[in-house]
């Protein structure tokens, strides 16, 4: 134990003064993901400041008078009135005053609607480079929403003027209700909000734990392979101390790192998708449809947690037994792990039953699909499928670190080399 | 009982043969040197001694212990220097050899022990409390030393000591070799592909070249024997007449 506690705090105090990766797991995390995330917001924001809009009116009735009117009532709209001889010179004009909506009202827009014929209104959205081009969209969706409000307006005006009856139903005779049914309860939500709801778990629960992976891989492999860079290995090897001891401590100590990164990740990554997403969207929780993580499934998912990790860390330390120095470490890691990490990415966006057989059990096989599942399992109740990734992923994890500390026994650890430069 | 008993040693790398079956013993408190040009075959004799690598014949025993089979019962022997050692660079001096005591001292009280005789032999005094990536060479090598001799090994097992360094450097760290041999009778296990640092240091020699050793002997009785005035001739006649040249 003596040993093995010297080893991890020496790993500790090592890794806590390297630079580069107290950057990788502090600043970048804490900083730079929150910070970028606040960038995009901010890009957002103005887009959904003002949409600032020049009306070109040929029409001389009054429904083209009406629709400015709603235009100039909306919120965020501002309407500015021009005279224009045709659309080019409209463009031209809202060019030189920076505005980036122009509306054409055409001249038989009343005619049109008083003889109860389709008529249009033109939206051009001026794109002056080539962006994301929220802003023109954002634009786009306020003058639909004015458009389909006023129709909505008419129509019923004028199904109240030819016929009987509550024109809204006549104008809206079905309505659909939508609910759920999650774990055998139902809920007054629609299906679409959950699915946006799931979605959201979805894509962001795959990619931090995969992105976790990967940070403690590389973490574990720079260890290794500092210690062949900075020539300490052979020392190492060479103290009183038992082999698996060593490979032990260096696993805990960048397990203990890896922890710190995955919660500043996680907090990071929090952050930035938060910017992503608009507050006030969605009320619902996943709590609200019954999908709540008790105390058991809380554990049983970190155990999975525990496990991938563990294995992650035995593999890259395994592979970094291959490299030189810490570049190539972070090479054969790479080229380690992204094949078992890679796949598991299917899952962001279907779930697993619905695959083909093979591909399912291809997913299965695959050590780090088992947190997406375990996580999904958790919410659903599920708890028989995390026992089964516990077993699997605590054989895989065993086997994986029993093969590190065999190699780190035999002169291979020393002699085991991977070359990427063409020999001359 | 013999420090190092070598018999019929061989290690092939794939198609390289380093090591032919070499042979020697090493009595316990003695300096012994192993010299030879670079790709002789020393670093590899060392390596098989300090339980890096496997011979792929022959056997070698560290006060009786077989390299192989008894390998963690060697390494509570030994202390080995390799040739192009570091330390770890984000550690101070000072905290480096604490890491290492610590994983050889089974006391606290033996930890401060080792420490005191650390700080003495590495002679780094106040910047043993800086960070090691701000040290030169020569600090480095010095504190590598002390860290191979301040846990007082039965066996140390050096690998081109003071190769690389200035001449005041090395003057220095063959001197306190010397005085720790003398006053802590460690048997010592050297190798050098210079012949005059041996000659200085050691108490026998042996002489290796292309894996087979073709010498052995107290530097005094080479000369003798060959009529040179150091042991560079020595080699040099050796090669030269003995082995129809280089």
């Amino acid at each position: 134990m003596g040993d093995f506690l010297t080893i991890v705090m020496k790993e500790l105090r090592h890794m806590l003064r390297d630079k580069g990766l107290l950057f990788g797991i502090i600043v970048v995390p804490l900083l730079l993901y929150p910070a970028l995330g606040h960038l995009m917001q901010v890009g957002m924001q103005q887009a959904q400041e003002e949409t600032k809009v020049v009306l070109v009116n040929f029409d001389t009735g009054n429904y083209g008078n009406l629709l400015i009117k709603s235009l100039e009532i909306a919120p965020n709209v501002t309407v500015t009135r021009i005279e224009a001889k045709d659309l080019q010179d409209a463009i031209n004009k809202a060019k030189e005053k920076d505005y980036n909506v122009v509306v054409v009202i055409p001249g038989d827009f009343s005619t049109k609607i008083d003889a109860n014929e389709k008529t249009n209104v033109e939206i051009y959205a001026i794109f002056k480079s080539v962006s994301t081009g929220i802003r023109e969209s954002v634009s786009e969706g306020r003058i639909n929403a004015v458009v389909n409000i006023l129709n909505e307006y008419l129509a019923k005006l004028k199904i109240k003027n030819s016929a009987s009856g509550d024109p809204e139903a006549i104008l809206h005779p079905i309505e659909a209700q939508s609910y759920s049914v999650i774990k055998d309860r139902v809920v007054e939500v629609s299906p679409s909000i959950v699915v946006n709801l799931f979605s959201a778990q979805g894509l962001s629960i795959p990619i931090i734990i995969l992105l976790m992976v990967m940070v403690v891989s590389q973490m574990a492999a720079g260890t290794m392979a500092m210690e062949k860079e900075n020539k300490t290995l052979e020392t190492l090897l060479t103290l009183p101390v038992n082999r698996l001891t060593i490979v032990a401590g260096k696993i805990t100590g960048t397990a203990v790192m890896g922890l710190i990164a995955s919660i500043t990740y996680m907090i990071g990554m929090r952050y930035y998708m938060s910017s992503l997403i608009p507050s006030g969207d969605s009320e619902i929780s996943l709590e609200a449809l019954g999908l709540t993580i008790t105390p058991k499934g809380a554990i049983l998912f970190a155990l999975v947690m525990f496990l991938t990790i563990a294995f992650a860390l035995g593999l890259a330390m395994f592979l970094a037994i291959f490299a030189e120095d810490v570049q190539s470490a972070n090479t054969v890691v790479s080229a380690g792990i992204m094949p078992l990490a890679f796949p598991v990415f299917v899952l962001m966006f279907t779930d697993i039953e619905t695959l083909p057989a093979v591909f399912k059990y291809f997913l299965m096989a695959l050590p780090f699909s088992h947190p997406i599942l375990a996580f999904r399992a958790m919410l659903m109740g599920q708890y028989s499928s995390i026992y089964f990734s516990i077993i699997y992923l605590a054989i895989l994890a065993t086997v994986m670190l029993y093969i590190t500390a065999k190699f780190f026994s035999t002169e291979k650890v020393l002699t085991a080399k991977l070359r990427f430069r063409r020999r001359t | 009982m013999a420090a190092i008993k070598v018999e019929d040693l061989e290690k092939d790398y794939g198609k390289v043969k380093a090591l032919k079956g070499i042979s020697f013993e090493v009595k316990e408190g003695e300096i012994f040197g192993l010299i030879g040009p670079n790709g002789a075959g020393k670093s590899t004799t060392l390596k098989i001694l300090a339980t890096l690598l496997s011979p792929t014949g022959g056997r070698a025993e560290i006060f009786g212990y077989d390299v192989v089979k008894r390998a963690d019962d060697v390494r509570k022997l030994i202390s080995y220097l390799p040739e192009e050692a570091g330390a770890y660079k984000n550690l101070t001096g000072w905290e480096y050899l604490t890491f290492m005591a610590k994983l050889y001292a089974k006391t606290g009280k033996s930890v401060e022990e080792m420490l005191e005789l650390g700080r003495e032999i590495s002679d780094l005094g106040k910047r043993l409390n800086d960070k090691i990536s701000t040290y030169s060479k020569g600090m480095t090598r010095k504190l590598l030393l002390a860290r191979a001799l301040m846990v007082k090994p039965k066996l140390a097992i050096l690998d081109e000591p003071a190769s690389g360094l200035d001449i005041v450097n090395a003057y220095v760290i063959r001197k306190n070799i010397k005085n720790f041999a003398r006053s802590e009778g460690v048997t010592f296990f050297i190798s050098s592909h210079n012949m005059l640092e041996v000659e200085f240091l050691c108490d026998r020699v042996a002489l290796i070249n292309e894996g087979v050793i073709v010498e052995i002997g107290t530097p005094r009785e080479l000369k003798e024997k060959y009529g040179a005035e150091n042991l560079e001739e020595v080699f040099m006649d050796i090669v030269e007449n003995t082995l129809g040249g280089v």
